[in-house]
């Protein structure tokens, strides 16, 4: 394919595609192999079943930003009033700050493992995230989001080199195998939780409204929904597969990604741990970029200010702001020596656990509201399982909060 | 001045003194610069009551006071041009007319004037958030923030049925076109679908907005159009802009447009069609004037007056020979200040031109290279066909 080919191909692909995989962040990564090296591949029936939830709600905020042209935040504002829509940029910000120092230490555990030091990765990083998002035009920062999925195809390759049994991954996609053993359930809740966050439908929406597409580009973009949503899930299933085949076998626990590229090596060579690297690192740089946007967003939205990456600096000043500040402390964070991270990311989950509900509730109920959305509101089986997967997925993050804060 | 945000939620109160129930919003009549207060609706003994501002006798902060003890349980009923202050205006987008750009309602100012209680501004600052998440107590002592004059200020109405397209926006007539279309390309869908019915009433300004929209707005907005309302917007653009606006439309509908226009546009339309859009041929308007050599300059002066083509494409005046070929350009300025009984053949020096297939860089490159605003587009007779200007070159530049 020629370069011109190649581009055009990826001037089709956008939010949906973006959003699904900005949820395969570091910390999903970490989910996904500790799923892998404790429990093989009995869990991964399961990423059937959170492909097609996470399917049905990005669908949903897809076609809102689409039929309405205003983001999520903008929305919960005009139906619900100030306070709630405060109270979703409150917890988004926590949450999104969380998340963004997760990533930069994700971004210095993929390089440490080609030893370059933190104190050369992690700003490195930064400036380069920074200058994409206040100085690239959006056209351009949405290819490079686009380009930064390509490390995911690592992990397919790191899968095959780690020489599973095709036939019982097979079976276990298919055949649902279910324990009732507390750890077991709690891996489930996370994989969830990391899989369908509360900023990818807050990014997804209003990257749609920013890019402007209107009601003919809905069926393209719900098929862009569909494919971004079935890659990630597929791509996570292949890290579960890559530790399956190798970690679980030998009974080797991992609890973070790193740890997992590492312990990959001795089984399936340094290829592959250079490879479960690639993707940390592409993962990482990929949420660590679309999370201050989002934040921006949000922000921009319930105060009313003037938003968008397609804007310069000083028409925006806002979204300059909230984005500079994102990206800062979350590398400088990153670079506290002995920064308790692993009690940084559960207080990250605790608060996104309790804002999934939210999220998704008003995604459903605004979604389905004739008087927002007109003719294009949920049909009325979608509607149905949409209310399905709302109050399974809500669960499942009440579940997970209450076992993180009780311990 | 008091602030709708503290008046909502704040004690029902009868003449004499009782509690009857909890004020939930305020209805008011948008037909006047500062609408006035016509009604309440409040929660009384569990059921929804609407209040007609008659039984008022007082506002104030937590507390609205009626005028009688006895309150007509009736359920609220639009009457026109009526909004309800709390679900229609705040939190919701509105024009700021003066500053042209999207604000959205943060608390509302409520004054006394000429008499009775109206909707004097809206409060677009922090403070008017802050004052609303603050628990009560705190909350008066807020003091009001950055407040816009309502007169300046156009609510977006559409989504309330007993408004809809009664209220011609007359403040957005002040606006620029260029204005306007940032702000539909800024606002929701809803809301730009109203700012373009309200200018629709005004056709020229209307096909300036429609001149100045980026492609992605014009197509979402013409496809529910009718063919005649595509063509009479397009009678009214100018003919390259109008080209760009059909080439939006689809193959088939183009047609049934082309059909509608009349017939000089058609015919110029056609032509432009014709060729590559982003080729000389077709980003060149058709409207020029060129004089023949001979011609002096007060003659080719007095042509300039005649002439009706837009003021950007008569920034050089172009000479040809008896055979029509272009044999010299000049800029009106140097025009004007030339002797009036010059030839125009020992004025008018060799023009730069491009030709038909120029691409949109060759075209950019020309113009730097030689400081012009507008540049003749010759065939292979290097006769003029046209004259691209060079906010048509920027407006492509730009885009990609």
């Amino acid at each position: 394919m020629t370069r011109r080919r190649v581009l055009s191909l990826l001037a089709l692909l956008g939010p949906g595609l973006i959003a699904a995989n900005a949820g395969n962040d570091a910390g999903g990564i970490a989910t996904y192999s500790s799923v892998g090296a404790r429990y093989g591949y009995d869990l991964l029936w399961m990423m059937v079943v959170i492909t097609v939830s996470l399917i049905v709600v990005q669908e949903m905020a897809a076609r809102m930003g689409i039929v309405t042209g205003k983001g999520l935040a903008d929305l919960i504002r005009e139906n619900y009033g100030v306070r709630w829509s405060l109270f979703a940029t409150a917890s988004v910000l926590v949450a999104n700050l969380g998340i963004c120092i997760s990533e930069f230490v994700g971004i210095a555990a993929a390089l440490g493992l080609a030893h370059v030091p933190v104190y050369v990765s992690v700003p490195v990083a930064a400036v380069a995230i920074w200058l994409l998002l206040v100085r690239g035009t959006y056209k351009i920062a949405e290819r490079i989001f686009v380009g930064m999925t390509i490390p995911f195809f690592a992990y397919p390759v790191a899968a095959i080199l780690a020489h599973p049994d095709w036939g019982a991954v097979a079976k276990a996609t298919v055949a649902p195998h279910i324990q009732t053993s507390p750890a077991y359930v709690l891996l489930f809740v996370a994989t969830a939780g990391t899989t369908i966050t509360p900023f990818m439908q807050l990014y997804l929406q209003s990257a749609v409204v920013e890019r402007g597409l209107g009601a003919d580009d809905l069926n393209r973009e719900r098929v862009e929904v569909v494919s971004g949503s079935i890659f990630a899930n597929v791509v996570a299933s292949f890290i579960i597969i890559a530790t399956g085949a190798t970690l679980f076998v030998h009974h080797r626990a991992v609890d973070t990604a790193s740890q997992a590229a590492q312990a990959l090596a001795p089984f399936a060579g340094r290829f592959a741990e250079a490879l479960f690297a690639v993707g940390l690192l592409g993962a990482s740089l990929l949420a660590a970029a679309v999370l201050p946007v989002t934040g921006a967003y949000v922000i921009s939205e319930t105060f009313g200010f003037e938003k968008g990456i397609s804007r310069s600096p000083r028409e925006a000043p806002v979204f300059v702001t909230v984005v500079t500040a994102l990206v800062v402390v979350g590398a400088a964070v990153a670079l506290i020596p002995h920064v308790p991270v692993f009690r940084l990311l559960v207080g990250v989950q605790v608060v996104n656990g309790a804002l999934l509900p939210i999220t998704l509730f008003f995604v459903w109920r605004l979604s389905r509201s004739r008087e927002v959305m007109g003719r294009y509101r949920n049909g009325r089986i979608f509607d149905v399982v949409a209310a399905l997967t709302v109050a399974a997925t809500s669960a499942l993050s009440l579940v997970l909060l209450v076992v993180t804060v009780r311990g | 001045m008091l602030h709708l945000s503290l008046v909502l939620g704040g004690d029902l109160v009868g003449r004499a003194g009782g509690r009857l129930g909890r004020v939930d919003d305020l209805v008011v009549r948008l037909d006047e610069p500062y609408p006035p207060l016509t009604g309440v609706l409040a929660r009384v003994a569990g059921r929804d009551v609407f209040l007609d501002a008659d039984a008022v006798a007082e506002i104030a902060h937590d507390r609205i006071t009626l005028a009688t003890d006895r309150i007509d349980l009736r359920p609220f009923e639009r009457r026109a041009q009526e909004v309800l202050l709390r679900k229609d205006v705040l939190d919701h987008q509105l024009i700021d007319v003066d500053g042209a750009r999207l604000r959205r309602a943060n608390d509302i100012g409520l004054a006394r004037v000429d008499g009775w209680w109206r909707v004097v501004g809206v409060d677009v600052g922090a403070r008017g958030i802050v004052r609303r998440v603050v628990p009560r107590r705190y909350a008066d002592r807020v003091a009001a923030g950055s407040l816009l004059d309502w007169a300046e200020v156009e609510p977006f109405t559409g989504h309330v049925p007993t408004v809809r397209l009664r209220t011609p926006h007359p403040r957005l007539a002040r606006l620029h076109p260029a204005e306007l279309a940032d702000l539909v390309e800024a606002a929701g869908r809803a809301e730009a679908a109203e700012i373009l019915s309200a200018v629709h009433g005004d056709p020229e300004l209307e096909a300036d907005l429609f001149e100045e929209l980026e492609t992605a707005h014009r197509r979402e907005f013409v496809d529910e159009w009718s063919d005649g309302e595509i063509a009479s917007v397009l009678s009214r653009m100018e003919t390259d802009d109008a080209v760009d606006l059909l080439l939006d439309l689809g193959e088939d509908r183009r047609r049934d447009v082309l059909e509608l226009l009349p017939e000089t546009q058609r015919r110029r339309s056609e032509a432009l069609l014709g060729y590559g859009a982003a080729t000389a041929g077709g980003l060149m308007s058709p409207d020029f004037v060129c004089v023949y050599a001979q011609a002096t300059v007060s003659e080719a002066l007095a042509r300039v007056r005649r002439s009706h083509a837009p003021a950007e494409t008569l920034e050089m005046i172009f000479v040809m020979n008896t055979h029509r070929r272009v044999q010299g350009g000049i800029a009106l300025a140097d025009l004007v200040r030339a002797d009036p009984q010059d030839v125009l053949a020992d004025v008018a020096p060799i023009p730069r031109t491009v030709p038909l297939d120029a691409e949109l860089d060759d075209i950019a490159r020309v113009m730097t290279d030689y400081d012009l605003t507008i540049v003749g587009v010759v065939d292979d007779e290097q006769r003029l066909q046209g004259v691209v200007t060079v906010d048509d070159v920027l407006e492509l530049l730009l885009r990609q």
